[in-house]
């Protein structure tokens, strides 16, 4: 082979290279994009609701109340007979069969939500308001254009009746889209109108806050002296070894360990952030000792020589120097096992977290859900209105994860510093 | 006659299974500038490192014999290296400042051994230390600014200053010059040849020139052991053994 030949074999192997690079990194590329655009495109409906304009009028004889009545009085009181009164008013119905079928477009807590605007305005006896009610979750779904209304009616969860009323409420602009306030505001619920990720969001935030008190100080600190202090032996090699090995368990084992320690022997309360939170501290543990040993490796020796000259002792240059130095790799670390354990769901549904809670928890021992457990109970459900939900929650908690990833980076970058 | 202040009697050091030096007799003359010459991994640092105990760092070094400094065994398992260090002073090869401002570099020292309990006393030994390394005309309006953002021969002469600041009897300079160009090596030359008026100074150097320059004692080591020690003129022009002669003339090393 001459030397012009050797080139170029070598030029093009360079090219060939480049081209692979390319196309694997364009691959890539394109599997995010259709799988962001997937959950956009399912998603983004869920954050409107449908609302249907109604007039209510606040009829003395159908409530047992007066004007200015107490907050406990009207808790109490009965609307139920306000909310049929008004919404059959809604539309001409001849008979009570299509009364019936009228009342199945609006939401089953039409009669909570015009009980909340009493509750605001107590003195509504004897005056009409103008109120958006809550569609229910198939009109809300034809609205959004999410459900088929050119099947046959006998396929359909619609009847022809009510497609008639809703096209008479699209004539008359009565009905339209609104922020859906209860897809944040709510806990779980049989219906999907009703349902929202607020029960889920504060378990999520109870589990992680708690796996971060835990893991954090223990993780730091097992780094710190393994790092820093521990003598360089076999021993401490063989607790590296297992640290790296525990990393790389499969979560769902955590899950087992906590069944069986933390609720089987202990007996701590079943379906709790508290519990899902220390599941999460042994899973995120070895995640975060191994990137703060890194950081902490990372300081040059130069800095603890140089702390150990002008007389300070061991714990003085590492806790003064080498700690502070480390800080940000630690910290952006422990994000990023945060955010791990934020997407976690195997060890939680093994410690009881799928359980149905409507209730949104008010302390960490309160049963609750969490996003990726209410992804995945979601994402069984069979009614229409459960798919745009699940594509929403998982779009919270990417999103969630993107801000955490993202503070872990920006923190890195901004205070890490660099040496040489 | 001067007086002796550290003095080292058959001083041998292991790295695990290697001995790193053999039988060490030195002896370092206060207030005078002692250099210590030889090809690399002859034991030069490995020498001045145990004047401070930075052996200690490493796990698996040994040291045997006896060092004493005024007279206090500075080997002793019981001695607090934290006191030693307060008055054996380091500089590095490197430069190495800590990431933190001129001032906090200068005052950490004094912090952590209780120097300077008042803000004011504190500003007085970091302005002092920093005329003593001739680097306050040029950095004294600018004490919040990073010790990492000096250029290569002013952290040097900043990680004097930190050495200085807790006002130390012994100063250990490992190769400081190495790292940086000739202006900048003239003046931390020049500082030497202040510094050796108040303190006691060792110099680890490659350069057989510097030794010349700035030092009244040289001693020649290689392969661990301490080939010949004596005034820096007679080593340097009639040495006695032919080893020093064949190293000093560059006919090995």
């Amino acid at each position: 082979m001459t030397k012009e030949e050797r080139l170029k074999k070598r030029n093009r192997a360079e090219k060939r290279f480049r081209f692979y690079g390319l196309t694997s990194i364009l691959v890539a590329l394109l599997f995010v994009v259709i799988l962001v655009q997937n959950i956009f495109s399912k998603g983004s409906s869920a954050f409107k609701k449908t609302v249907i304009t109604t007039e209510v009028f606040f009829d003395q004889e159908l409530l047992e109340i007066q004007n200015g009545a107490s907050q406990d009085e009207i808790i109490e009181a009965d609307f139920y007979d306000i909310m049929i009164e008004n919404l059959i008013k809604a539309y001409p119905a001849k008979d009570r069969e299509e009364e019936d079928q009228l009342l199945k477009l609006f939401s089953g807590d039409a009669e909570i939500e015009i009980k909340k605007v009493f509750l605001k305005d107590n003195n509504l006896i004897g005056k009409t308001i103008t109120l958006d009610l809550t569609a229910s979750d198939d009109i809300d779904q034809l609205h959004k254009g999410n459900y088929p209304r050119d099947l046959p009616e006998e396929r359909r969860r619609i009847s022809d009746f009510q497609l008639v009323i809703y096209d008479y409420f699209v004539e008359n602009k009565k009905i339209s889209k609104n922020f859906n306030n209860y897809f944040f505001n709510n806990g779980d619920s049989r219906d999907p109108e009703l349902a929202g990720i607020g029960g889920a969001l504060v378990g999520s935030f109870y589990s992680i806050l708690i796996c971060l008190l835990l893991a954090f100080p223990v993780a730091v600190l097992a780094s710190i002296y393994l790092e820093e202090f521990a003598p360089k032996n076999k021993i401490t090699d063989f607790i590296e070894i297992n640290i790296n090995n525990l990393a790389a368990v499969p979560s769902i084992v955590y899950g087992l360990l906590a069944l069986q320690i933390l609720l089987a022997t202990i007996q701590l309360p079943r379906s709790t952030p508290l519990v899902a939170g220390i599941t999460l501290a042994l899973m995120t543990l070895p995640r975060i000792i191994i990137p703060c040993r890194a950081s902490l490796k990372a300081v040059p020796p130069s800095i603890r020589e140089g702390a150990l000259a002008v007389g300070a002792s061991k714990f003085q240059s590492v806790f003064h120097h080498v700690v502070p130095l480390a800080l940000p790799g630690t910290l952006s670390g422990t994000i990023i096992g945060l955010a791990q354990a934020l997407g976690e769901t195997a060890p939680l549904i093994l410690i009881g977290m799928v359980a149905f809670v409507v209730d949104i928890p008010s302390s960490p021992v309160d049963p609750s859900s969490s996003l990726p457990v209410q992804v995945y109970l979601w994402s069984e459900s069979a009614e229409r209105g459960f798919v745009e939900k699940t594509s929403a929650t998982i779009m919270m908690l990417l999103s969630f994860l993107i801000v955490m990833n993202f503070i872990a980076v920006y923190l890195r970058q901004k205070f890490e510093k660099r040496w040489n | 006659m001067t007086n002796i202040k550290i003095k080292s009697k058959n001083l041998n050091v292991y790295y695990g299974d290697k001995q790193a030096l053999f039988d060490v007799n030195l002896d370092l003359n206060e207030k005078e500038v002692t250099a210590l010459i030889g090809p690399s991994g002859c034991g030069k640092s490995t020498f001045i490192r145990c004047i401070n105990r930075m052996n200690d760092v490493i796990d698996i070094c040994k040291v045997t014999g006896n060092i004493e400094m005024d007279g206090m065994n500075i080997n002793d398992k019981d001695l607090d290296v934290v006191s030693l260090r307060e008055r054996v002073g380091m500089v590095f090869q490197k430069p190495n400042p800590f990431p933190k401002s001129i001032y906090d570099n200068i005052s950490y020292g004094p912090k952590i051994h209780g120097k300077g309990e008042t803000k004011s006393e504190l500003d007085q030994i970091v302005e002092n230390s920093l005329k003593k390394s001739a680097l306050w005309e040029e950095v004294k309006d600018r004490l919040d600014e990073p010790g990492t953002s000096l250029s290569g021969g002013q952290q040097q002469r900043l990680c004097i200053a930190r050495a200085i600041s807790v006002n130390p009897e012994v100063i250990l300079m490992d190769e400081p010059c190495s790292a940086l160009d000739p202006i900048a090596t003239a003046k931390i030359e020049e500082l030497i040849d202040e510094l050796k008026k108040t303190y006691t100074i060792v110099i680890v150097t490659h350069s057989m020139a510097q030794a010349v320059r700035v030092s009244q004692k040289t001693g020649f080591f290689h392969l661990g052991k301490l080939i010949e020690v004596g005034k820096t003129e007679k080593i340097f022009k009639n040495p006695n053994n032919k080893m020093t002669q064949d190293y000093i003339t560059g006919r090995f090393g």
